[in-house]
């Protein structure tokens, strides 16, 4: 029983090496190519990944009838802005968004796994793929943002939503204070993955 | 009784790292890539919305591969195991097994171009293929929609008061587990009927029906262990759910 605590001296190389050997025999097998993995990774670099949703929530920050539009109908809201072909692609068919406001706070969770609203987000991080969270956040979500760096008041309702079937959501998050006057560009800039999952808020001013 | 199925509320794992990075190391980038590409090429892509002309692409893959196959892979493992592994290491040991389990390579070809690579750092074959590659990019633009033509009515409506189902524990579910037996309040009837991936068996899943956005009092779930002033969604197909 002890050995199975025990992880292999060179797990990491070791991993590596298995993964290229498998990515090779694919190649020669004639199932992938020696292109494929490259362009589905440059694909989430480019195409769909967290700047997406900056950009949305940056939109919903300075037009409250978008904003209205988004959390009444998310996937025509999307398509209203200019983003490329995709927005309802993989793990993006049925994407729903939820505000922040003073007296709510969402917080998004896959307990069964990590679901992800790719398109709009790219692919998840680390923390929300791990099994502590997932079991942890479900129950505790207020002690959890508390780790996390997040305090409220007894008058905010904490909503988490479990993932367990076909949509994916993301959470608009609350607009700083102090951000009147930037542009839709620069207000992008303040929001990060982690505020549109609800385990941050948004940035107050851009990092430097 | 699986530990993956029933996470929710499980007590004493500590902090949670919040690590922020997607990938850790960069291997994990290849495993991730090679699974987009197993589901983007899978056979199951014939009946989806759209049909995709998966006979038309010139790979050699002729499996259906979705995300139940990985979730399965995952859920079967020795629980210990599925913490102490990471996530991309579940995806590696999974896929791999299941190239093998299917015939495309054999263990002892891995196993000797694995020795080999941890040897020398060679690089991989180079082989090009449109096709198959804009197959692939078509399915992530594209996706594959649960959403089916209806097949009747809704058993349930907004409002009502539902308990969920102790379905028999299988393999694989969407029904977490902490849910079993509790009593919600319907929020939303999702429009349009959902298929999953594959049958579950006698947990119910598979042909298409209704999904609902159900609202649970924390405090139904967790008794005394629940936090103030918190709420709980969970989206559940209609089969989890009875009045």
């Amino acid at each position: 029983m002890s050995e199975r605590f025990q992880y292999p001296q060179d797990r990491e190389v070791y991993s590596a090496a298995k993964v290229k050997a498998l990515e090779s025999l694919l190649i020669e097998k004639g199932i992938i190519t020696s292109e494929t993995v490259d362009k589905v990774l440059n694909y989430f670099e480019k195409e769909m990944g967290p700047f997406n949703g900056a950009k949305l929530v940056a939109k919903a920050w300075v037009d409250p009838e978008f904003k209205a539009r988004l959390l009444k109908d998310t996937p025509s809201a999307i398509a209203e802005m200019n983003f490329p072909r995709g927005m309802t692609g993989a793990e993006g068919e049925n994407m729903e968004a939820v505000a922040n406001t003073p007296t709510v706070h969402n917080l998004i969770v896959c307990t069964l796994c990590s679901c992800y609203p790719w398109p709009i987000l790219g692919l998840p991080p680390y923390w929300y793929k791990d099994p502590t969270f997932r079991a942890r956040a479900i129950r505790e979500p207020r002690k959890i943002l508390q780790e996390f760096g997040l305090t409220f008041n007894d008058d905010v309702e904490i909503r988490v939503w479990d993932s367990s079937a076909q949509i994916r959501w993301f959470v608009i998050p609350e607009r700083p204070a102090g951000t009147e006057g930037m542009s839709e560009a620069q207000l992008a800039t303040l929001v990060t993955p982690e505020s549109m999952m609800g385990s941050a808020k948004a940035k107050s001013s851009p990092s430097f | 009784m699986k530990l993956q199925h029933n996470l929710g509320g499980l007590e004493g794992l500590g902090p949670v790292d919040f690590e922020k990075r997607v990938f850790v190391e960069p291997w994990e980038t290849r495993i991730f890539g090679i699974h987009v590409a197993m589901m983007a090429l899978s056979q199951h892509l014939k009946e989806a919305i759209p049909k995709y002309p998966i006979d038309q692409v010139p790979t050699s893959f002729k499996s259906t591969w979705t995300w139940a196959d990985l979730r399965k892979g995952a859920e079967a493992m020795h629980p210990f195991d599925y913490f102490k592994y990471r996530y991309y290491e579940k995806w590696l040991g999974g896929i791999s097994a299941f190239f093998v389990s299917q015939g495309y390579i054999s263990q002892e070809e891995l196993v000797a171009k694995t020795s080999a690579y941890l040897k020398e750092k060679g690089s991989i074959p180079e082989s090009r293929n449109e096709p198959i590659d804009n197959q692939i990019i078509e399915y992530l633009r594209v996706g594959d929609p649960g959403e089916r033509e209806l097949a009747g009515e809704p058993k349930f409506s907004k409002n009502d008061t539902i308990r969920v189902k102790n379905v028999p524990p299988v393999d694989h579910t969407r029904l977490p587990g902490h849910l079993r037996g509790k009593t919600g309040i319907v929020d939303k009837v999702y429009s349009g009927f959902y298929v999953y991936f594959c049958s579950t068996g006698p947990d119910g899943l598979g042909e298409p029906m209704p999904v609902y956005r159900v609202r649970f009092d924390p405090k139904e779930i967790w008794g005394e262990l629940a936090e103030e002033k918190s709420v709980v969604y969970a989206d559940l197909y209609e089969t989890y759910l009875e009045s």
